[in-house]
């Protein structure tokens, strides 16, 4: 077979970007993970759950910073890699995980999600069987109606047949009478061959992270490597969606979101350094679908809200704090004492996706406001 | 209260088979034993012999969702000549409703809820609705002897296309998909643009609902207008301005959908006091005021008319029949006969069916969409399938799940969006060829090539040729025969 893994794959692109998109479900507190700095109000009202002062780590002179379980994320954020968007989210008012979920995976009140679109609507060629994966066991709304989208738990997914013995011969067979194929599937059925290499390669050496980059034990830390895998094999991977689960914090808030953060930022930060100077490339964009209420409940923990958290790393961004913490007195909250959305969060998202190839297709993508 | 509307249902599908049973009677011996489910007296069956597409293959890859080799067997029986063959075949499918297709309807009645009133289907979970109504459309596809009817219905759902994932459109999509999409799908064009402009479903995709000017402050909302002119009918370029819109969009105010009360949900209505009834000028035609509900069919009247929508229809049954670039004949052809039938759309078929392109053009040029690769591999090896759901999977990773298009426009009919899926046609080839699919989903492979006199046989009846030395070598060295010929060049192209 004239397939080598070393060729330019022209269809789905060697030079493609890959955007990341983690979700973290359940509506991660705003204000704990990039808690305000200077802010006497915020201790008033949180007195448990308040992020000492003293333990934050500050970004430059931006009146909001990094909560210290973020100390990996925070020496990118030195590096000049990650953004940090405080008070930012949809115009989504039900404070129900359902809708809020919904709507931003969608990107406003319309059909199939935003992921999605922008990989069928994008500039340039069409998207590859390789294009976009979903880490998990479910495909996420985000990624509804993308042209190709594969829902997977482990790298076995792609390789053909791999259930019930090789396949070796069909592929060069294959290679074989496509090679002679003067239609269009011609150059695509080369590339699906390549890519299929590729990704073999990589099952069959299963090399460590690169740049000594270490990643957790737990099923976020490994879709983040995976994912890493994939990019750095140069299979077309255009879009990436992973879930990081467990934030809905109504009681006992610190003991349950204190790991996810550690387990948010180390597993962040080990991508980052397996995939080194191809992070040029990628993008990892953090969110969820609210923020939580700015004054703490009676079980040490905070109810549904508004303003969330944004993090972004990674891509040609530089280190910076988008938008800032708005004040936390009654007159400016919302709803029941909530934090005012001051950005949102498809603000954050368009210069983002123009930067991966969305070109005009902008008013696809995000076709309400 | 649930269970008597169940036992109408089955007994409304009684009242259709005995119906069915009535006009069979009449018919050919042969047709009644196919009806009991004997079948034709299985021997083996002569697969095509050409060096090229042979007419009856061409025809049914254009007009069925794929060959079946009992199904070449029995068109090529319907005359002398290929050509009279074909001609009794169309005749056939022209008339779906004198086709007997018990077995399908059969198979579709255990999805209960798509045959749901209304107001019943928000009952559902929405998850649990769009897969009844996804297995029913596999299972009618791959099972009924209304091919074209199926098809049709097909070009249909993108043409008007809802995408289920926007807001109630996952209840009401289903309640479409039989009142509008099926309802109509070879009668008139006219009364299948007017029975999807009240849909439910569409009220809701297209934000036709919250179209209301109760008075001088509020503006119309334009999204239905829009896509009415420049998708449904009209067409980009059709000679319809800014303006136009903002008039049509004028003359819908008022439609709306309730979206509360259990048993008003659903329900559309029109609202008098949220209508602009002041006079309207569309696409040249004047509206007088006071016109009230009534404008909305003055306009549907002018756009069904318009000779631009001839046109537009006409290019677009000419890219799903004969080419992803048509000839300006052939669309101009179907367009005369569109607009002189007054859009009956057997007469509009019939006529794209006569087209030298359709007749003489080239073969096997039209790529089988997923959805079409899928459907055609399960009927041309007779497959098994007792559940449908794992072929969702295969068909979300392609990004060709029905009713999952997120935009009007639908999903698209032309070969080259679709060049991403080969990975996926060569993984579900190879599954369904070792029987890997699903428990649920199983052939026999040597009953395949049994009946079918051989390997080269087998070829032949998925391909519609006899293979070329080429794929009869490849398909030698390899010993899966059958997986070769799925995953390879030919069968991708119908």
């Amino acid at each position: 077979m004239a397939m080598k893994g070393t060729g330019i794959i022209s269809g789905n692109g060697d030079q493609q970007r890959t955007l990341v998109v983690v979700f973290l479900r359940g509506g991660a507190d705003g204000l704990t993970l990039v808690p305000p700095v200077g802010n006497s109000e915020y201790y008033r009202v949180r007195p448990t759950l308040g992020v000492p002062e003293g333990d934050i780590l500050k970004l430059g002179d931006a009146n909001c910073g990094l909560n210290p379980a973020f100390s990996a994320l925070y020496d990118i954020y030195k590096d000049g890699c990650l953004t940090v968007v405080p008070a930012v989210g949809s115009n989504d008012d039900t404070r129900s995980h359902f809708y809020a979920q919904d709507l931003m995976e969608h990107g406003g009140p319309v059909a199939g999600g935003w992921l999605g679109r922008f990989l069928r609507y994008r500039d340039g060629v069409p998207p590859s069987a390789l294009s976009a994966i979903a880490l998990g066991k479910a495909m996420p709304e985000v990624l509804r109606g993308a042209p190709a989208a594969t829902v997977m738990e482990s790298m076995d997914t792609f390789s053909l047949g791999s259930q019930s013995g090789p396949t070796d011969r069909l592929k060069e067979e294959l290679g074989m009478l496509y090679g002679k194929d003067e239609s269009i599937l011609g150059p695509a059925a080369r590339d699906t061959l390549q890519a299929l290499e590729r990704v073999e390669k990589l099952r069959r050496e299963d090399l460590p992270p690169m740049n000594g980059a270490e990643y957790g034990d737990n099923s976020f830390s490994n879709g983040l490597r995976q994912a890493a895998r994939l990019i750095r094999a140069r299979v077309g991977l255009e879009a990436v969606s992973l879930d990081l689960e467990g934030w809905d914090s109504h009681f006992a808030q610190e003991t349950l979101i204190t790991p996810l953060m550690t387990r948010l930022s180390d597993g962040l930060a080990a991508f980052h350094r397996d995939l080194g100077k191809l992070m040029k490339k990628v993008t990892v964009v953090v969110m969820t679908e609210f923020g939580r209420r700015v004054a703490e409940n009676s079980s040490f923990g905070t109810d549904h809200g508004r303003g969330g958290t944004m993090l972004v790393m990674g891509g040609t961004e530089r280190g910076n704090v988008f938008g800032e913490m708005p004040e936390l007195e009654t007159g400016i909250l919302v709803g029941p004492g909530d934090v005012p959305v001051k950005t949102d969060y498809r603000e954050v998202l368009k210069p983002i996706l123009t930067q991966h190839g969305a070109g005009g297709s902008m008013a696809e993508i995000f076709p309400v406001g | 209260m649930k269970q008597r509307e169940s036992d109408e249902v089955s007994r409304r599908h009684f009242l259709r088979a005995t119906a069915g049973l009535a006009l069979f009677s009449t018919s050919s011996c042969e047709r009644v034993e196919d009806w009991l489910g004997l079948g034709p007296k299985e021997g083996p069956v002569v697969p095509p012999s050409g060096e090229g597409i042979d007419l009856i293959s061409h025809v049914l890859n254009r007009t069925t969702f794929g060959p079946t080799p009992l199904e070449y067997a029995r068109v090529k029986g319907l005359a002398d000549t290929e050509e009279d063959a074909v001609a009794a075949f169309l005749d056939e499918q022209l008339n779906p409703d004198e086709l007997e297709d018990k077995r399908a309807q059969r198979a579709v009645r255990r999805f209960e809820a798509i045959h749901a009133p209304l107001a019943e289907m928000y009952e559902y979970k929405e998850a649990f609705l769009l897969e009844q109504l996804t297995r029913a459309t596999l299972v009618r596809a791959t099972r009924s002897k209304r091919q074209l009817f199926e098809i049709m219905a097909h070009f249909w759902s993108d043409h008007l296309n809802i995408d289920v994932s926007k807001k109630e459109c996952r209840w009401l999509k289903a309640a479409d998909d039989r009142e509008v999409v099926r309802k109509h799908a070879l009668g008139k064009f006219s009364d299948l643009v007017r029975a999807s402009a009240l849909s439910p479903a569409m009220l809701w995709y297209l934000d036709g609902r919250e179209n209301r000017m109760r008075d001088s402050s509020e503006k119309p909302n334009e999204n239905y207008a829009r896509e009415l002119l420049e998708l449904h009918t009209l067409g980009v370029g059709g000679g319809y301005t800014q303006k136009d819109v903002m008039e049509v969009a004028r003359c819908f105010s008022g439609w709306t959908v309730r979206d509360k009360g259990r048993f008003y949900k659903g329900r559309v209505e029109f609202h008098s006091e949220a209508h602009d009834d002041g006079s309207k000028v569309v696409l040249g035609h004047e509206i007088a005021s006071g016109g009230g509900e009534k404008d909305l069919d003055d306009v549907l009247e002018i756009v069904c008319e318009h000779p631009s929508t001839a046109r537009h229809l006409a290019e677009k049954l000419c890219i799903r029949f004969l080419a992803d670039e048509p000839s300006k004949a052939s669309i101009d052809a179907t367009a005369k006969v569109f607009s002189e039938s007054g859009g009956d759309l057997c007469k509009t078929l019939r006529s794209v069916f006569e087209t030298d392109e359709f007749l003489n053009g080239a073969r096997g040029q039209k790529l089988k969409r997923p959805f079409e690769f899928i459907v055609s591999a399960l009927r041309g090896t007779r497959a098994k399938v007792s559940s449908e759901m794992d072929l969702v999977d295969y068909l979300i990773r392609m990004g060709h799940a029905p009713f999952q298009y997120p935009t009007p426009d639908g999903y698209p009919d032309v070969a080259s969006p679709w060049t991403g899926t080969l990975l996926w046609r060569w993984h579900f080839a190879i599954a369904l060829s070792r029987n890997d699919v699903s428990k649920e989903i199983k052939i026999n492979q040597d009953e395949l090539i049994e009946k079918a006199g051989g390997v080269a046989g087998l070829a032949a009846s998925l391909l519609g040729r006899i293979p070329s030395k080429e794929e009869l070598a490849a398909m030698e060295r390899t010993g899966e025969s059958l997986a070769l010929l799925l995953a390879s060049p030919g069968f991708q192209w119908r």
